[in-house]
Parts: structure tokens; C-alpha cells; sequence
């Protein structure tokens, strides 16, 4: 509560330093070259430099602005940090899964799931819409535009 | 006459069975994402950009290019009957276009959108014909340190016309042009930052890019909550307009058909900046100013024709230039890049089949989008009545798929779940996606054109200033950079931010 923009710009000021301040010590360790001659260094090198500056700057601003707006909370409701949360896991689910299991079977569980526990459906419609999704997509991508996606270990 | 021959290839091109289908696809799909809300021009070009690799450059650009124009004929329908933008141009119509639904008169809203739109679309086809061409021949005098400074110059243009914070906009840029820089330098061979992924050697792809930070970030931050629509129900009858709704609405057709076309030229929202300043053009001009807002007709006819102009007027700097001025050109870039081809001034002579086919197909597409838009608008309401916790998960299998099939890579997928990430939190700091999507984009192109520029002039800087094209560009530039700073320009310059706030550049 009470957050307003300034806490927002200076969380995001410190990631971006931190982000201009490695590319530029990691750029050193390939040829950064002089102005004279440029390497491959060079551009990651000074961008990181000029991230870093801007960060800094954008860090200072957040303080001296006075007048802030009040910024609607993170979430707008207390449950959507779930959702959001559980549909970012499904997704590195559905990428660890697809070997295994293969693309009809995946797209079958990773649509079931995401219709049944997001914005809870009943059983019925779950298995209507996963079912016809993964044999619709199976059709479309493999069989028409022969997409080559993971089998899995049951071969389909 | 040299223009009627260009026409005749054209033609040659888009009348190929193939090429009319992929047209066809082209604008069905593009209607479709611009009549869904949350789904916008962006992610579906992205999506169906894997899906192109194979076939040939011209059906697949001719596809892409349908989506893009197409997505504003859609995004009409859905503001006018359901008072919700379907496409952030289309905010605008959500004005006085609902309000005619409220009173009946749907059909005439969505026939003028749709009339106007199909106007708007000929007019900017004839301008880029008319423009483009001359533009390019000028544009081969141009060398490194010309297009060094005229990037600079595209991309604070974008910042300075799409940004709340130019600072906030500027780091998003660095910050792309930083993870542009990562993969195999182009000029030593150096491997830069991959740490030993092989993947990462081509560099950060822009199809998982642009599928995160547009597809997937958009998606998630749909989930937060449950969004509730109400669809106008009643039959929508009598999609032409009569003859009064034309009197009222041909002048401001093509005010805004012309101001679209040349606004869309310029980096930036194009389409929604037209069909705002379309909006207040018309409101200025009208007899009873009073009237808009309460749904008359000229209110949808001006900022729909704009939007569409715009869309044609966006596609000159990418065929003369090369240079990309939005987020949806910026992938279009990437298909000419994936398919072979160079961009710069060298397209319209080196690809006139590219060039003239796409530009005729624009002509088909637009009377395609027509015939689509009409008599199938009862479908398009139907497509809106499917609910959104049965859409995000296709959506989303959609995007997973798309960038999957472009290299068979899990380590892309994984590229794209971070970029959704990153997308999703960025916008909840009020971070923009766009400088960052193009600083991806023409970031080895800058990077090139620098370090060329510097060997040139044996590593003095001043060769950006000396010579005199190059000297103009770096002068807008900082004219455009110190201008916020200046109080009469900073406050108009808040004005125009405010009505564009939050848009998909």
C-alpha cells in the first residue's frame, strides 16, 4: 500500500544498473578497440556504460519529482498473483514436458489444465476444448504444415 | 509510362492462385486479432511468421502485410459493438461509434468504418506507389554514417511521440541494443556473451522476443482478472450507409485518409496518433462540435479512414529505407531478413515483384477485407462471444508452437517465457515494449553502420557531423532530445502523451 511510481522507478533503476554494469565488465573480456578501430567489444561496452548513467539518473529523478501520481496496486486482486504465477509455470512445464511426452499429449494436459484451474471451467467444457484443441493443433501443425515436433515416447 | 508496367507486374504477381490465397489468409487472420481484444497485429504477425519459411519471400510478405492492415478493419467491429477497443487505433471509434450502436445504427457504423477504411487503404496504396520510389533512388547516396544518424533519428522520433518517460524509453533502447549485441559479431567473428550456448551464436532471436514481450506478457496480464463484456445483441442490419451518412462522411474520409498516410511515415503509434488528431480535426470542423460523443457518423469515419492510411504510410521507410517504424514493420524487417533479402533502397530495384506485388496486393486485400467485413460481420460477433478462459490457453499454444517450429529449439521457448516475463513486469513499471522490440531489431544494423562510419573516418566521431545529411539527421535528433525540456513543447508534447498512453507502438 502507499507504493507510488517512485518505488517502481527505483527498483526498475537497480535492475537496470545492474544489467548495464555487467555487459560492460563482460564486454571486456572480448576486444573492445578504440575509437580508431571498434571491436566487438565496443558497442556492448559503451551501451552498457550509458545504461548504467541512465539508470543512475532515472534513481536521482525518482527522488527529486515531488508530486507523484498513486499507482493502482501491483495486482488488482488479491488473487491474480496465482494465475499469473501458475500460468508461467505451465509454460516451462509444457517446454520440459514436450520431449517426454511428445506434442499431442502435452498440448492436451497444458490446455486441460490452463481451461480447468485459471478461470475454472466445468469438466465437460475442460475436456471438449483440450481434446479438440490437441487434435485440432496435431492436425494443423504436423499433418498440415508438417511442423516436426517431439513424438514422445508413445510415438504420436 | 513506367508506373503502368510496375502496375502490370504486380498484377502478375498477386493474380497467382498462391499469392491470392496467402492475401486472403492474410487479411482473415488479421481481421480475426483485430477483432479479439488482447490479441493485437503484433503477436499474430509474429505467430504466423514461423509458419512462412516455406514459401516464397513475396506470398509470405504479401500474408504479413494483410494481417497488419487487416487488424484495423477488425478492431472497428469490436469497438463499436462492444465499446471495447479491439486495437489500440481503434479507441477512438469506441466514441461515437457505440453510441450509434446504442441508438441502431450499427450497421452504418460498421459499413462507414468499413467503406472509409477500404477508401483510406487506396489512398495510402497510391501515395506509397507515388513516394516510395523516388525516396529509395535519393536514399543510395546514403553511406554508414547517414544511416547511423537516420536510425538515431527513427528511434527518438518513436520515443519522443510514443513515451511517457524519454529516459524510461531511452534505457528500454540500450537496453535492446545491448542484447542485440549478444551472439557472433558480424564483422570479427567474436563470440559475444553466449556463454556457450550454441543457440545464442545467431543472436537473441526476435520471434521469441517479440512472442514474449507481446503474446505472452499480453496474455498473462489478461489472466490477472476475469474481463466482462457485453456484446450489442441486436441483429445488425442495413450495413450501408445512405446517402446522407456518405455526405457527412466523404470529406472526412479524406482528410484523414491524407493526414493518415503522412503521419504513418513518422516512427511511432502511427495509426493511433491519426485517428486521434483525425478525431479533433473533424470535431474542429463540424457545425455542432457539441455532437461528437453521441454517436454521429463523422466521428467514425475520419479516425478509421486515418488509421488505415497510416497503416500504408508505414510501409515506406521499410521498402526505401529499410528502416522499420513501429513494432509490426520491425517483424516484417525480420521476415525480408529470413527470407534473404536486404533491406534498404536497393528492394524496390533489385525486388520489383516484392515491391509492386505487395503494393497491388494491398489494392486486392483492401476490396478482400471489404467483401470479409460485410456480409460475414455476424461471424465476427460470434467469434467475439468466445469466452477469453477458453481463448488464452490456444493463444498460448499458439505462441509456444510458433516459436518452437522456427529452429526445433527448446532453449527459444525458454527464451520466449523470460521475454513474457520481462514483458508482463516492464509494463507494470510503465516501461515501453517498442524501443526495446526495435533496438533488437536494427541494433546489428546500427552496430555495423557505427563501427563502418568510425573506420571510415579513421575513428573520429565528427564524420556524423561533416557530412551534411548525416549532420541534419544528428541535429533533429538533439533538437527532439532537448525540446521536453523547452516548456511550450514539453506541455504539448504531455498533451499528445496523454492520448496516446499505454498504446502498442
Amino acid at each position: 500500500m502507499g507504493k507510488n511510481q517512485s518505488h517502481y522507478d527505483r527498483a526498475a533503476a537497480g535492475f537496470f544498473l545492474i544489467v548495464g554494469l555487467f555487459f560492460a565488465l563482460y564486454s571486456r573480456s572480448v576486444e573492445v578497440g578504440s575509437w580508431h578501430e571498434p571491436g566487438p567489444g565496443f558497442l556492448p561496452f559503451w551501451a552498457g556504460i550509458i545504461l548504467t548513467a541512465m539508470a543512475f539518473a532515472l534513481f536521482l529523478v525518482s527522488y527529486a519529482r515531488k508530486a507523484w501520481t498513486a499507482r493502482p496496486s501491483f495486482f488488482p486482486q488479491s488473487d491474480s498473483w496465482k494465475r499469473v504465477l501458475v500460468t508461467f509455470l505451465a509454460l516451462i512445464a509444457y517446454n520440459l514436458l514436450l520431449p517426454p511426452l511428445g506434442f499431442t499429449l502435452t498440448t492436451f494436459l497444458f490446455l486441460a489444465f490452463l481451461v480447468k484451474f485459471i478461470f475454472p471451467q466445468t469438466w465437460m467444457r475442460t475436456l471438449l476444448v483440450a481434446v479438440l484443441g490437441a487434435a485440432m493443433a496435431r492436425l494443423l501443425f504436423i499433418n498440415f504444415l508438417e511442423t516436426q515436433l517431439p513424438k514422445g515416447f508413445l510415438g504420436f | 509510362m513506367d508506373i503502368l508496367t510496375h502496375i502490370a507486374l504486380g498484377a502478375q504477381v498477386i493474380f497467382q492462385p498462391i499469392n491470392l490465397l496467402f492475401c486472403f489468409l492474410g487479411v482473415l487472420m488479421g481481421t480475426l486479432v483485430g477483432v479479439l481484444p488482447g490479441l493485437g497485429p503484433t503477436a499474430a504477425i509474429a505467430l504466423l511468421l514461423p509458419n512462412t519459411f516455406h514459401v516464397s519471400p513475396v506470398s509470405a510478405i504479401i500474408m504479413l502485410a494483410g494481417i497488419y492492415y487487416g487488424a484495423m478493419y477488425g478492431g472497428s467491429t469490436t469497438s463499436i459493438l462492444v465499446n471495447i477497443p479491439g486495437e489500440a487505433a481503434s479507441v477512438i471509434t469506441c466514441l461515437d461509434g457505440h453510441q450509434m450502436a446504442l441508438k441502431g445504427r450499427a450497421g452504418p457504423a460498421l459499413g462507414i468504418a468499413a467503406f472509409g477504411s477500404f477508401i483510406a487503404g487506396t489512398v495510402s496504396v497510391i501515395g506509397l506507389m507515388i513516394v516510395a520510389p523516388p525516396l529509395a533512388k535519393f536514399a543510395l547516396a546514403f553511406g554508414p554514417p547517414e544511416y547511423f544518424s537516420l536510425m538515431l533519428l527513427g528511434i527518438i522520433i518513436l520515443i519522443y511521440l510514443a513515451s511517457g518517460s524519454i529516459l524510461k524509453a531511452l534505457m528500454m533502447f540500450v537496453f535492446g541494443l545491448l542484447l542485440s549485441t549478444i551472439g557472433m559479431d558480424a564483422i570479427s567473428g567474436t563470440q559475444r556473451l553466449t556463454f556457450g550456448i550454441l543457440e545464442l551464436s545467431d543472436g537473441v532471436g526476435l520471434i521469441p522476443a517479440i512472442m514474449g514481450l507481446f503474446g505472452v506478457a499480453e496474455v498473462i496480464a489478461n489472466v490477472e482478472e476475469e474481463i466482462k463484456r457485453t456484446i450489442i445483441s441486436t441483429k445488425v442490419k442495413n450495413l450501408l450507409p445512405n446517402l446522407q451518412d456518405w455526405r457527412d462522411s466523404i470529406w472526412p474520409i479524406i482528410r484523414g485518409s491524407v493526414l493518415g498516410f503522412f503521419i504513418g511515415i513518422l516512427p511511432g503509434p502511427a495509426p493511433v496518433i491519426s485517428a486521434f488528431s483525425s478525431y479533433a480535426i473533424e470535431k474542429k470542423l463540424s457545425k455542432h462540435p457539441e455532437k461528437f460523443g453521441t454517436g454521429v457518423i463523422q466521428g467514425v469515419a475520419g479516425p478509421e479512414a486515418a488509421n488505415n492510411a497510416a497503416t500504408g504510410g508505414a510501409f515506406i521507410p521499410l521498402f526505401t529505407l529499410g528502416i522499420p517504424v513501429n513494432s509490426v514493420i520491425a517483424i516484417l524487417l525480420g521476415a525480408f531478413m529470413i527470407h534473404g533479402i536486404q533491406p534498404g533502397p536497393m528492394i524496390i530495384s533489385k525486388y520489383p515483384d516484392l515491391f509492386w506485388g505487395t503494393v497491388m496486393s494491398m489494392y486486392l486485400g483492401n476490396a478482400m477485407l471489404l467483401v470479409l467485413n460485410l456480409p460475414l460481420i455476424g461471424l465476427w460477433v460470434q467469434v467475439l462471444k468466445v469466452p477469453y478462459p477458453i481463448l488464452f490457453p490456444l493463444i498460448l499454444l499458439f505462441c509456444l508452437v510458433g516459436v518452437y517450429s522456427l529452429n526445433y529449439s527448446l532453449v527459444e521457448i525458454a527464451l520466449m517465457i523470460g521475454f513474457g516475463v520481462f514483458g508482463y513486469l516492464a509494463r507494470k513499471f510503465q516501461f515501453e515494449m517498442a524501443p526495446l522490440v526495435l533496438a533488437i531489431v536494427i541494433g546489428p544494423m546500427m552496430e555495423n553502420n557505427l563501427r563502418l562510419a568510425l573506420v571510415i573516418s579513421q575513428g573520429s566521431p565528427m564524420i556524423f557531423i561533416t557530412h551534411p545529411i548525416s549532420a541534419l539527421f544528428i541535429f533533429i535528433t538533439l533538437f527532439l532530445l532537448i525540446s521536453p525540456f523547452v516548456p511550450w513543447i514539453g506541455r504539448r508534447r504531455q498533451k499528445l502523451q496523454e492520448k496516446v498512453e499505454g498504446e502498442e507502438v
